[in-house]
């Protein structure tokens, strides 16, 4: 009892409480501002790779797999399941507009289920937007101009389809949507958005000439990808020129670099994957001496002459992938591992169901999205304990504090701590009223960490700003991370874990000249001056 | 006999050099005895009267005896040693001794939340009774909200003495409770508590170097040397 009244009036006495408690506090605060940029640095990657990949993917790579309509229909069928959507992955080369080669990563995507399945209709860049980006404070932007609305509404139906109309025939072309950082001609602005800047190309003849274009309007690539059969062996070489119809920004600059999509029908045709006939012999057996002619499409059906009797087979169209996403939120670490059993069981049943056209059960990869960004995930969740580590020393840093602090001030009352035992309080007793006061400075100290760092959590971009502008530091080099804002994620468990470290620090702290108050020799004590 | 002590020693060890400051007291006191323990400076009266109040113990010996109440201090556990100090005996000290974050109500009622334990929240109001009666016995109820440092020394002089009082206990020790103050505030504390005495009926023993304060005693016992070198009882007041 008489502790309570001690602590709180110890509390409120003197500069020591108040600089333990700013301790404390700091401490606190600053363990818990690093931890939520990093978790939300982690939750931005993860979403990332979650947008463009979905929950769960079947994938057979290259060659790719039949029937996979009927697979996603099974899928579909499944409580579990949301959506399912056919996905082709496989490296490419594009000639962009301006004579540049890159090697890209090649998606081809079916536009209305790829929609449904992942964040696709978030990422596609080029649209009408009515409110400016937050840094965007002069509204440069010009996706921001109402008189490029209705172009801006075309161009964003043609990202969702991935088909453009050529000019000439009126016709939906299948076309591709760049990730917004391939061409390089798009100028990436301080406040995170782009505007296509003119760029110069090298005529026939040999002169230069600048050249202002509107990628989703008027620009084309060329794009050359590779045909495998099934057993893998490249049989052509296919070069295509195709539209663009938009751009997307995913925010992660590997994939807006590194990644286009293409229309599926486009990619299956120039792989060779899309339902065709096939001549095998007549025996049933695939033509062994030479894959190119079997899967050569009628159509160029000169094709060498073979021995014994041959026959012309269906033989159905085939993606790489199919794509899953689950009921309900699956974006949490682990959360997505029901689904993955779920898809294998479906898979299992439905490999059996088409024996020897479909690679087994055992053989197919089934990943959810957290297998397939395992790298990076682990990169950060391994820094983010890292630093956790590095701000651990900080605890030990309060507990010094509190130590020196408690010590000096147990020095101080040495005559109180004599008054109280000879009133009769135990050592105990007087353990407790500097444990006690220790846990009144860790609780005010850590809660009003706590509150500092949430106050500084949610205005961080603000105070980035500030700090920018008044004294020209940029912690957060959009450049470099490739995110405009910084990104941070403060569980409410990671504040109560730190709240509570921090209070466990401050006891800890206190315990030592707490036991010092509670040995001393009380007559020596009353005798101190 | 309420107190009984007798064959108390008491050695200090500077260094190598052991310093006897008490070789072999005896004293005791009656229930109700008022008893002034009369000694120059250093003739090691603070220390008798701490080890009377159980705050420091004498040197181990079988010879040595030391019972209140008929029990025995000296074989006390320290849970007993601390209730014997909160529940038996009030300490009054020449400096005062007040806590200084507190104020003059908080610094009465101190030793009733130490004698209490957790008890004391049920018993809260009463005991905030008590000690405002005992404050305003000693002069004071119109200070309650005053911190020691706003009183003078008399004044603090009044509320240790209420505090010692809060617990009403058996055996009240006061080590020079007029030693800092002037001849006239001295005697008003002493006639406050003779008047006490006479209300709550303790037994006191008073440590002065003060002949006039001695004078105020049933008994007055000499200390010199280390020893009790006389003891008799003074003409009734
Ligand atoms: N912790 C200690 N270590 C060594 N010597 C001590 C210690 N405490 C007290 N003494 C010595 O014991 C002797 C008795 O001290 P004590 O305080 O009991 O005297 P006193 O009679 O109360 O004197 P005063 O009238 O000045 O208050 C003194 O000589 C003192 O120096
Ligand atoms: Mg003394």
């Amino acid at each position: 009892m008489f502790q309570a009244l001690l602590v709180r009036k110890y509390l409120f006495s003197k500069i020591m409480p108040l600089l333990a408690c700013t301790g404390v506090l700091l401490c606190v605060a600053m363990v818990l501002v690093i931890w939520s940029v990093m978790g939300g640095f982690l939750d931005l990657l993860i979403r990332s790779g979650r947008t463009t990949t979905g929950d769960v993917t079947i994938t057979w790579p290259n060659v790719g797999f039949a029937h996979y309509d009927d697979l996603i229909q099974r899928l579909e069928k499944d409580p579990l399941v949301e959506a399912a959507a056919p996905l082709i992955e496989t490296y490419g080369l594009i000639q962009l507009p301006t004579g540049r080669q890159e090697m890209v990563l090649v998606r081809g995507v079916d536009g209305p289920s790829f929609l449904q399945v992942t964040a696709y209709e978030d990422i596609i860049w080029w649209r009408p937007i009515t409110k400016p980006l937050r840094k965007d404070v002069k509204g440069e932007d010009l996706r921001l101009d109402p008189k490029y609305t209705n172009n801006m509404n075309t161009v964003l139906q043609q990202g969702r389809t991935l088909t453009r109309i050529d000019e000439e025939t009126g016709e939906a072309q299948p076309a591709m949507v760049m990730g917004i950082e391939v061409s390089r001609i798009n100028a990436r602005e301080a406040a995170g958005f782009y505007s296509p800047r003119v760029y110069r190309v090298r005529m026939p003849d040999g002169t230069m000439k600048d050249r202002d274009e509107f990628l989703p309007y008027t620009g084309e690539v060329v794009l050359s990808l590779l045909a495998l059969d099934k057993d893998g062996n490249v049989v052509e070489q296919a070069t295509r020129k195709v539209p663009i119809a938009n751009e997307f920004n995913s925010g992660l600059f590997e994939a807006d670099s590194k990644i286009v999509l293409v229309n599926i029908t486009l990619a299956q045709q120039m792989l060779r994957m899309h339902a065709q006939q096939r001549r095998v012999q007549a025996d049933g057996s695939d033509s062994t001496n030479s894959t190119k002619e079997a899967i050569t499409p009628p159509t160029d059906d000169d094709g060498p002459i073979r021995s014994g009797p041959t026959k012309l087979i269906d033989e159905p169209a085939r993606v790489t992938s199919v794509l899953i996403r689950g009921k309900g939120d699956l974006g949490d670490l682990g959360s997505a591992e029901a689904l993955k059993a779920r898809a294998e069981k479906i898979y299992a049943q439905f490999a059996k169901d088409h024996a020897g056209q479909v690679p087994d059960e055992f053989s197919i990869t089934i990943a959810t999205w957290e297998d397939q960004n395992r790298t990076m995930i682990n990169a950060v969740q391994k820094e983010t304990g890292l630093l956790l580590f590095l701000f651990s020393f900080l605890c030990i840093v309060a507990i010094f504090l509190i130590f020196a602090i408690f010590w000096s001030m147990i020095a101080e009352k040495t005559k109180d701590i004599g008054i109280m035992r000879a009133l009769g309080a135990s050592k105990f007793g007087v353990a407790g009223v500097w444990i006690g006061y220790g846990l009144a400075i860790g609780i005010v100290g850590s809660l009003l960490g706590a509150v500092l760092a949430m106050l500084i959590v949610k205005n961080i971009n603000t105070i980035h700003d500030f700090l920018g502008s008044a004294f020209g530091l940029t912690i957060w080099n959009p450049e470099v991370y490739y995110f405009t804002e910084i990104p941070t994620r403060l569980d409410n468990f990671k504040v109560i874990g730190v709240v509570i470290a921090g209070i466990l620090c401050s006891v800890i702290g206190a315990a030592i000249p707490a036991i010092r108050a509670a040995r001393m020799d009380p007559v020596k004590a009353l005798r101190f001056e | 006999m309420l107190l009984t002590a007798s064959n108390i020693h008491k050695t200090y060890t500077l260094g190598k050099v052991a310093v006897p400051v008490l070789k072999g007291v005896a004293i005791s006191v009656a229930q109700g005895e008022c008893v002034a323990v009369l000694g120059s400076s250093g003739s090691g009266k603070s220390t008798l009267l701490h080890i009377l109040g159980g705050l420091d113990s004498p040197d181990k010996s079988p010879q040595a005896q030391l019972t209140f109440d008929n029990r025995d201090l000296t074989r006390f556990s320290g849970s007993e040693i601390n209730h014997y100090r909160s529940h038996d005996v009030g300490f009054v000290f020449q400096f005062y001794h007040l806590l200084p974050e507190l104020d003059v109500l908080q610094n009465v009622l101190i030793g009733a939340m130490i004698h209490d334990g957790l008890g004391y929240s049920t018993a809260a109001s009463e005991r905030t009774a008590w000690a405002k009666e005992l404050l305003t016995q000693v002069g004071l109820s119109h200070r309650l909200k005053h911190k020691p440092t706003e009183l003078s020394g008399g004044e603090r002089q009044r509320v240790a003495i209420a505090r010692a009082l809060i617990n009403k206990p058996r055996l009240l020790l006061a080590d020079e409770p007029t030693g800092n103050l002037d001849r006239n505030t001295g005697a008003t504390i002493l006639d406050m508590l003779d008047k006490l005495r006479a209300d709550h009926q303790y037994t006191m023993v008073v440590v002065t170097h003060d002949a006039a304060t001695a004078s105020r005693a049933n008994r007055v016992v000499r200390l010199a040397d280390g020893l009790v070198v006389q003891s008799f009882a003074e003409a009734a007041n």
